[in-house]
């Protein structure tokens, strides 16, 4: 059985990267006020099970950069291993309390710390317990089918099986869950499929670097 | 421009060369540097009960500080550091004084990340230095805050200080009042708290209350003479001018709105208030809107 399963995942890999058999989606997100909205999830699962196989999750990594997480959103897929590396010249302790992904990295600087593996889809919040304004977001993804939107509040996920999707948003400022942002879209082989979205967002609100307490921050 | 033993230029300039010289630093450690500016009218600079007395001026004010972090484990880290800073009056210029710090904090955090309770123990130590050089003194403050961030939009804290300002006894003008007039202990107690109205702006309100010696510059007159612990002549407001320490009772509040632009700075502008009732009907107020630049690196 295991070994049909690899052969499967194999033939789906080989199928997937040759030209010309796979289909493209493309799409724009923007919110009310018609602004194009950066650091959207794409999420594309589909409706055919067999269509979502997929081989090992990448390894991947979220860095700290002038005391922020860089990039502020990353979509990964379930199982996928994540570092943390520090560009910082100060030292982070990053931890999260979400459900999806509760962890702690004592203090460190560099490459030091060990990676996180993001086994269990849903939204996964970061902060440093050193640097209080720092948050960032793990958005573990259930299908291998995943995309983030850039300033353009465009995105693309190419190589997918054709057939029925369900896609759906996910934003850390959307108002209301993902899955009102559900739809079902056909992909096909001949052309990319082009979409677009619009999603309520509420106003962005984060813990300021700069505050009266002065180094009560630190 | 002399000070005492050590004129201010050579005093700030030597601060200067500290704190710029750990600048490259900061590089190699967990060092946090910052700078600010203030520009601020007071319209009762003497601390004056009288109209023809008070005096008002404009005061531009620079700091720039640096502190190294050490966390000790997931609750505790002790901050060390100091800052530089300076003060100059538009019109009162023997007020113009630079000033060296050393700090020293302990820090607990009940728990990880932003929203955890705090409750935070410091000490410092300051050297101010006058371009009237009467007013020279060395300041120790011993400070216990706590609070803690509700959420994103709110966080709230309060403080409480004791500060001894140790200054020069000046010449006795009186034989039943000490010269030691620009010295003064006091008790502070501060509450504070800021409300984000969105990513960028946020408006703070500060209350506070002190008790302790005032000290209040005056033409001479029985009912604050009746009151003084200390007298001594006070230059840097005129000829006539004296300074009388009372002990008395402030309360006051600031309340502003800061706006940071880039994620490093922080746009301010306020308003204070604050009233102080000392003995015998030496009463006074002041009220001092101000802006402000905060940079942190």
């Amino acid at each position: 059985m295991r070994k049909l399963f690899t052969a499967a995942a194999a033939l789906a890999l080989l199928w997937r990267a040759a030209p010309g058999v796979a289909a493209e989606l493309r799409v724009l997100v923007k919110d009310h006020h018609g602004r194009l909205v950066a650091d959207a999830v794409v999420l594309a699962t589909p409706l055919e099970p067999k269509n979502a196989l997929h081989a090992k999750p990448p390894a991947d990594a979220v860095d700290q950069v002038d005391k922020q997480f860089v990039p502020y959103v990353k979509a990964v897929f379930a199982g996928s291993k994540v570092w943390f590396p520090n560009s910082d010249h100060v030292r982070h302790q990053v931890y999260s309390f979400s459900p999806a992904k509760r962890f702690e990295l004592p203090l460190y600087g560099g490459t030091e710390a060990p990676p996180v593996v993001f086994d269990k889809p849903g939204v996964v919040v970061l902060g440093c317990n050193i640097h209080d304004w720092m948050v960032g977001y793990v958005y573990v993804s259930e299908t291998p089918f995943f995309a983030k939107t850039e300033g353009s509040g465009t995105a693309t996920i190419d190589n997918l099986p054709p057939g029925e999707y369900t896609v759906r948003i996910w934003h850390p400022d959307m108002e209301g869950s993902e899955q009102t942002t559900s739809r079902r879209v056909t992909l096909n082989i001949d052309a990319p499929t082009s979409a677009v979205w619009q999603v309520g967002l509420k106003p962005a609100l984060r813990v300021p670097r700069v505050s009266g307490a002065g180094s009560a921050g630190y | 421009m002399q000070c005492g033993r050590v004129p201010a230029t050579t005093l700030g300039a030597f601060a200067a060369v500290i704190a710029l010289g750990a600048m490259p630093y900061t590089a190699h450690g967990d060092w946090v540097p910052g700078a600010d500016l203030s520009l601020r009218h007071d319209n009762n600079v003497g601390n004056a009960q009288a109209p023809p007395d008070i005096v008002a001026d404009t005061i531009l004010g620079a700091r720039l500080s640096i502190y190294q972090l050490f966390p000790l484990d997931d609750s505790y880290s002790v901050t060390v550091g100091g800052d530089l800073r300076g003060e100059s009056f538009h019109t009162l210029t023997g007020l113009d004084n630079v000033s060296v710090a050393g700090i020293m904090a302990l820090k607990k955090k009940w728990g990880l990340g932003a929203f955890a309770p705090w409750a935070r123990s410091g000490v410092s130590v300051a050297r101010s230095s006058y371009d009237d050089s009467y007013r020279n003194a060395w300041v120790y403050r011993v400070t216990l805050a706590a609070g803690r961030r509700i959420d994103e939009r709110w966080n709230l804290w309060a403080e409480y200080a004791y500060e001894r300002r140790a200054a020069g006894a000046q010449a006795r003008i009186d034989p039943e009042l000490s010269g030691d007039a620009f010295s003064q202990d006091s008790h502070n107690l501060g509450a504070n708290l800021e409300y984000s109205l969105n990513e960028s702006t946020f408006l703070a309100l500060a209350l506070s209350a002190r008790h302790g010696d005032v000290v209040s510059t005056t033409h001479p007159n029985l009912q604050i003479y009746s009151a003084s612990l200390a007298l001594a002549e006070d230059p840097a407001f005129g000829p006539e001018a004296y300074a009388y320490r009372l002990t008395g009772t402030t309360y006051g509040f600031r309340a502003g709105m800061n706006y940071s632009p880039t994620p490093h700075s922080l746009f301010g502008c306020g308003f204070a208030r604050w009233e102080t009732h000392a003995e015998y009907g030496n009463d006074y107020t002041k009220s001092m809107p101000e802006i402000t630049w905060d940079y942190r690196f």
